[in-house]
């Protein structure tokens, strides 16, 4: 189900930027063309290459937003949603906690 | 033309209404009119699947189908006389075990099944849920003609084909109606373990099951 | 005459006709606009339809461009263990490598952390290994990823809980007893919805997924919308999301309401409003599958409902499209062919925002 979902109709998550299509639906309540168009123009390109796999790679790797495969010095998890924050100009609530448990 | 369609009409309208002073008020001018009281019963009746499937359906409310078999439960008291006279069986005899199967503690569905049952005049054996298999057996060689097992979950459903087979085991097969249904059931599954009627909603399983009582 | 491949609603296989499966179309789409009271479908859009059930090929999928986000109810607990729903029983199979399974390879667009019994009150009982579980867990996940469970409140009646059982009263004929019962379970719920909420809120949880909403009928999902919206007004920025049971609001009290309005019999275009209200971000829509009729059937009457649902709503709506919604078939495998072809329905006629 969840394969068949995926290869069909989804946007490719972190492969992609469907993770950061969604986020935008989460924090804004942003509808799919909405929440694309504004993911599109914080990467500055075109919203039909939201799902160009290889090109948003690149843009991925570059702001260290995390790709999906082993690649070293290339953020996941914590470190990526901080830059992904920084992208799509919003505050993730579990970084901001993170961040508050750092000791001065 | 029976010379009663407006009686048979204030009936339904009385029972769909939901509303039981008027129930009984067009039972009342019906049988003082001098339509039969079977035809009466058998007009509410129609009526009441009618209800079933308008809760279904979200237009009318469980308080609302309680109150209309409220309705029908004071029209066999009103009509109770003549139908005794008229040596008229009763529905309630064919009584009906229902249960969710062992394992699986879902019973909304199986809840809104019973009531639905026990609106159409079945005299009706909830077990409740998570019902040891043993127990359906009891309750049919207790005289329960009907059994009605439910199931939420694709790991428990399997546990009405070992239901069946203990009613075979124990001859009871040909003395009850085995009756499937729950999210994961379907027609498929009901033919494939052999139980006798599949019901997509409680107003399908109940309409089914009222067919097979005559 | 040619005829087509296509499945039931329990998911055989069946041969129709152009015809036969135009007619299910009709009369599915009428089906549900008079169900939930809404437009029906132009003939072009079930032209349409008619065009993505008769296709073809064996994977039917969207054009590049219309793809649309994923969210994932029951987390990646159906990895681990088969509780009913089809999952596989993968016995070493950890939550946190599910999380990653789901994020790296199965391309999911957002998560959950979902407790192994799945429903608000166990997870009451375990929140503070779940929080402590969450912390550790969203340090390695890149994605949205929630907390949720299924509010559940048949869990608060007998013999589980303190409360009696309303149908069980409903038959004795105890209706305001049933109704009061109804009342007590719907404001432990919502109470305890409350406490779930304020503890994952401590170690920084970006939201909650609202699983199975109203599977109890009115008064859970009235609990649970008070539920949420005292968890909006104590955060602000959570992320909420409230996938619903099914399609209709069950009336099991009759009387239940939010917003001054009764939610008993409500179908997704009104419940969308009331979870808006409540502060939720994404609504999971759900239209029922009838496993008696055919595909053609159901997805026709699935865009219907889902379509006016997606036109009234301010926030993004994912419809429900696993086992036995949304147009899929009511089985433990549901056929690959069918998904995409019920997604393609949705995403093209009823304008989804996810899945």
């Amino acid at each position: 189900m969840a394969v068949a979902h995926g290869l069909c109709s989804g946007m490719g998550g972190m492969r992609t930027t469907g993770d950061l299509v969604c986020r935008m639906q989460f924090a804004k309540n942003m509808k799919i063309d909405a929440a694309k168009k504004y993911v599109a123009d914080k990467l500055e390109i075109d919203p039909f290459q939201l799902t160009e796999e290889n090109f948003i790679r690149d843009i991925r790797d570059k702001e260290g937003l995390g790709v999906v495969t082993g690649q070293p010095n290339s953020p996941k998890g914590l470190p990526a949603k901080m830059n992904i924050e920084k992208v799509l100009g919003i505050t993730i609530s579990n970084c901001e906690h993170y961040r508050n448990q750092l000791k001065k | 033309m029976t010379g009663f369609e407006a009686h048979e009409e204030a009936l339904k309208k009385a029972i769909v209404g939901c509303k039981v002073p008027e129930i009984k008020k067009a039972v009342d001018e019906a049988h003082a009119a001098g339509m039969p009281a079977t035809d009466i019963i058998n007009t509410m009746g129609a009526a009441m699947s009618d209800v079933g499937v308008m809760f279904e359906r979200g237009k009318l409310f469980l308080p609302h189908v309680l109150s209309a078999a409220a309705g029908m439960k004071s029209a066999m008291d009103i009509l109770g006389p003549e139908l005794e006279k008229n040596k008229v069986q009763d529905a309630k005899q064919a009584s009906v075990v229902m249960g969710t199967v062992e394992g699986d503690v879902h019973d909304i569905g199986k809840s809104i099944c019973s009531t639905m049952l026990q609106c159409a005049g079945f005299e009706v054996h909830d077990l409740g849920r998570d019902v040891p298999s043993q127990n359906f057996i009891d309750e049919v060689k207790g005289g329960c003609t009907y059994l009605g097992m439910s199931a939420l979950m694709t790991t428990t459903m399997a546990v009405m084909k070992d239901v069946i087979e203990m009613l075979k085991n124990d001859n009871l097969r040909d003395s009850v109606t085995v009756m499937v249904g729950g999210a994961p059931v379907t027609q498929a599954y009901c033919d494939k373990i052999g139980a006798d009627l599949y019901g997509e909603s409680a107003s399908e399983t109940t309409e089914k099951a009222k067919a097979i009582r005559g | 005459m040619e005829d087509y491949i296509t499945r039931m609603g329990d998911g055989r296989r069946v041969r129709m006709t152009k015809e036969q499966i135009m007619s299910d179309i009709v009369a599915g789409m009428a089906d549900g606009a008079d169900a939930a009271q809404v437009p029906e479908l132009s003939q072009d859009e079930m032209e349409r339809i008619y065009e993505i059930v008769c296709d073809k090929s064996k994977i039917t999928s969207i054009e590049p461009g219309r793809e649309v986000c994923l969210s994932k109810d029951a987390g990646a607990i159906k990895f681990n263990q088969d509780n009913g729903g089809s999952g596989n029983a993968i016995p070493c199979m950890g939550r946190l490598e599910g999380l990653l399974v789901y994020e790296r390879s199965l391309t999911f667009d957002s998560m959950e952390l979902a407790w192994m019994d799945y429903s608000i009150k166990p997870v009451k009982a375990v929140i503070n290994c779940e929080t402590s579980n969450y912390e550790q867990m969203a340090m390695l996940t890149t994605l949205p990823l929630v907390m949720g469970a299924m509010p559940n409140m048949g869990l608060y009646y007998a013999p589980d809980g303190p409360y009696a059982n309303p149908t069980d009263l409903m038959r004795e004929f105890k209706i305001e007893e049933s109704m009061a019962a109804s009342e007590a379970a719907a404001e432990h719920l919502t109470r305890d919805i409350g406490y779930v909420c304020q503890e994952i809120d401590k170690v920084g949880c970006e939201g909650f997924n609202f699983d199975t909403v109203a599977s109890a009928g009115d008064a859970e999902f009235v609990a649970t919308l008070k539920g949420m919206e005292n968890y909006r007004k104590s955060n602000p920025n959570a992320y909420i999301e409230c996938g619903m049971s099914a399609e209709t609001v069950l009336g099991i009290h009759g009387g239940m309401e939010y917003d001054g309005k009764v939610v008993a019999g409500m179908y997704p275009h009104e419940q969308v409003k009331l979870c808006e209200k409540a502060g939720v971000n994404i609504f999971g829509s759900v239209v029922n599958t009838n496993t008696s009729k055919s595909f053609a059937w159901n997805a026709a009457r699935s865009a219907v409902i889902t379509k006016e649902c997606v036109k009234v709503a301010n926030i993004p709506v994912h419809a429900n499209m696993g086992m036995g919604v949304g147009g899929i078939p009511m089985c433990e495998l549901p056929p690959t062919d069918i998904t995409g072809r019920a997604a393609k329905i949705l995403i093209e006629i009823a304008n989804i925002d996810g899945i």
